[in-house]
């Protein structure tokens, strides 16, 4: 398994685990972040992304373990200081137009201002600023989900599915927008189920099965790891790569 | 982070947005208009046969205050909106940023729950106090009419109306957050109303303790307020219960908090409040904003009853729902207890209606001891109370003073309500509401 870098970590999580009842929804997971990377949470459905992203953003209470920022111990009251997590299929305030809606979030939030007509141009949301959210499709609603994320203040952006309801054009032209706003202040931390996607657009890769964490690093890395378990036949594949350990 | 300044005036305008775009608030508004006109129109028309129109009982109509034939009935419209309408429009509030998944986001900012909880309560206030303006219009009319209209007493209603308006916003809010869902918060809500009517009934049914904890239930408070008396542990008792019932919707918006933890501090705010409200049974101070001062005795009595020192006990014989029971009570009562510095009343009877203990030689006792001294009278009026009291304190009752106070009578035709209520009104509203709808997309 690709081990944690440490140093370079702006975030580091450990032993978070997680239970609804008797279910195991996450089981000592561990993991780094680190500064100006696209982090892929990569996992299928039911592997606990969600649940890990509500308990790293402190939404969610977690059973046990800690998150670091840096060397400090970072409680969940928090976390929103370093940390903004953008939920998957989520309507928030559906009777407010688009633009107002990223008004607010940029006023309450004290947001990246500046970006404001940058991020409304590259997720093409000039034609949508009248309409009110839940008259927006649901590629829609993601693209204004995302532009709430991207003009967040903090400097680690978590996405739950941030290519969900996207067809072919526009997944790519999130991933190209994501990859733009790239900063070394600004690191991305994504959820993705489809393996192809989080191919083109993450760095290093966070593998999520049963709810732990079965590998961690670069596509290479992770590749080495999966040779070493199932032979060097293996194809140079982060689909063929998940599919040998998970 | 934003100044907290800066991020809470973003949050009141976007709550004002949320409550513009809100169709239950829109209704409750457009609702509210005839609501008001039927309580007003019945009011006016009773209030002008009171009055003479159509002949009346000598001196009947010299006794008549708006207050109880106009002002009272015409707010009452508002006691119901607040137990069927508001509830939904605060739910809706409270509940949608949760289901919507708005909240999670919201709660990123790093702003206290409380505070977010507080800007939606302050907006619903606002709210309500906008779906006020019909009975703005009926006090308008009124006073166009000839009616009289005495300032202080309708501070006294509306204050209780609001204190019964904050209670509902309040509960709302804490239903809301503790459910999952909003239906299941209505009922929670519409659940303590009942509760409160059903409390009322053991109450009146079964007198001693269930009375002394009916008196606090919204319906019961607005009783003292309806009469024009303000009682400050009542004000005080509704500010903890609003208090509380915020804190404990803050508390459940805390998501990231562990389900137990979230438990246990809400056991100890129902404790906090319990003995907050059971505190506030100690205070006293109560102001009679009356303008035939009904709540007080006159001023020479009241000078004379306030030198007795002596601890006065009453041992009243009347069972529960016996109207003279309720007299002696709700009429009498409460002017020695605000004049004299201790009064304790004990009723005693064997059954809850009285109806056979009739012909008990005791039944209908009313016995008062100050001081040791004992004397028996069965008078349930306030001169029977102070014959009695001056008897025992050994005390000349004062020479009669002047004039009492009269009434204002009045005797005309709700004249211009039918059209302001049952058709501007509503209209007014739904042009507002679709003016507004349209707004936002601009």
């Amino acid at each position: 398994m690709g081990g944690h870098n440490v140093a370079e970590a702006i975030v580091r999580v450990d032993g978070l685990s997680k239970t609804y009842g008797r279910l195991h929804a996450l089981e000592g997971v561990g993991f780094s972040i680190r500064a100006g990377e696209i982090l892929g949470l990569i996992g299928p459905n039911g592997a606990g992304k969600t649940t890990l992203f509500e308990c790293v953003a402190g939404l969610e209470p977690a059973d046990r373990g800690d998150i670091f920022f840096g060397p400090v111990l970072a409680g969940a009251r928090h976390r929103s200081a370093k940390l903004f997590y953008v939920p998957d299929g989520i309507v928030p305030w559906p009777d407010q137009p688009v633009r107002w809606v990223l008004e607010y979030s940029l006023g309450f939030f004290d947001g990246r201002h500046q970006m404001y007509e940058k991020v409304i141009a590259d997720l093409a949301l000039a034609p949508l600023m009248r309409v009110p959210i839940r008259a927006l499709s649901k590629g829609q609603r993601k693209r204004t989900l995302l532009a709430l994320g991207l003009l967040a203040p903090q400097p680690i952006l978590l996405i739950d599915e941030p290519f969900e309801g996207l067809d072919l054009r526009q997944s790519r032209e999130a991933a190209a927008t994501l990859r733009k706003h790239l900063t070394p202040d600004r690191t991305f931390f994504l959820s993705i189920h489809q393996i192809a996607d989080a191919a083109k657009v993450c760095d290093r890769f966070v593998l999520l099965s049963g709810g732990r964490v079965v590998a961690e690093g670069t596509l290479e890395v992770l590749i080495a790891f999966a040779r070493q378990r199932v032979g060097d036949n293996l194809p140079s594949d982060l689909e063929e790569v998940f599919l040998a350990l998970t | 982070m934003p100044s907290r300044s800066r991020a809470w005036k973003w949050l009141l305008k976007k709550e004002w947005r949320e409550l513009l775009s809100s169709h239950s608030w829109w209704v409750m508004l457009a609702l509210i208009g005839p609501l008001v006109g039927v309580s007003f129109i019945s009011a006016v028309r009773s209030y002008a046969e009171a009055s003479g129109q159509g002949g009346t009982a000598a001196g009947l109509a010299d006794a008549l205050f708006p207050l109880d034939g106009v002002i009272s009935p015409t707010f009452s419209a508002y006691e119901i909106a607040a137990s069927f309408l508001l509830p939904f429009v605060a739910i809706r509030a409270i509940a949608g940023d949760r289901t919507s998944g708005a909240l999670k986001l919201e709660l990123q900012q790093g702003m206290t729950p409380l505070s977010m909880v507080a800007a939606k309560a302050m907006v619903l206030g606002a709210g309500w106090l906008i779906a006020g303006v019909p009975l703005v219009l009926a006090g308008i009319l009124w006073a166009s009419y000839g009616g009289s209209l005495y300032a202080p007493e309708i501070g006294s209603l509306a204050l209780g109306h609001l204190l019964n308006a904050g209670i509902v916003i309040a509960l709302a809010a804490a239903a809301a957050s503790l459910s999952e869902h909003p239906s299941t918060a209505a009922i929670l809500v519409l659940a303590f109303t009942v509760g409160t009517w059903v409390l009322s009934f053991v109450a009146a049914f079964q007198g001693g303790i269930w009375e002394q904890i009916a008196s606090y239930t919204p319906s019961e408070m607005l009783q003292a307020f309806r009469r024009g008396l303000v009682r400050l542990d009542l004000v005080l008792a509704a500010f903890a219960l609003i208090a509380s019932s915020l804190v404990l919707a803050a508390v459940w918006m805390r998501l990231g908090l562990p389900v137990g933890r979230r438990a246990t501090e809400s056991v100890a705010i129902l404790c906090v409040a319990a003995v907050l409200a059971f505190a506030t049974s100690f205070v006293r101070s109560s102001w009679d904003v009356s303008e035939n001062e009904r709540n007080s005795f006159g001023a020479s009595e009241a000078a004379i009853l306030s030198k007795i020192s002596a601890p006065l006990r009453i041992e009243a014989h009347l069972a529960p729902e016996d109207p003279r029971r309720f007299d002696l009570e709700k009429q009498t009562l409460s002017k020695p207890r605000r004049t004299m510095p201790e009064v304790t009343v004990e009723y005693v009877s064997g059954t809850a209606t009285g109806l056979f203990e009739q012909a008990s030689e005791h039944y209908g006792e009313i016995w008062y001891d100050l001081g040791g001294k004992r004397i028996v009278g069965r008078a349930t009026t306030t001169d029977g109370v102070l014959d009695a009291i001056y008897e025992l304190a050994g005390i000349q009752p004062p020479q009669e003073g002047g004039a009492g106070h009269r009434g204002h009578p009045l005797a005309v035709q709700p004249t211009g309500a039918v059209p302001l209520f049952y058709i501007v009104w509503p209209l007014a509203v739904l042009g507002l509401g679709l003016f507004f709808q349209r707004r936002r997309f601009i």
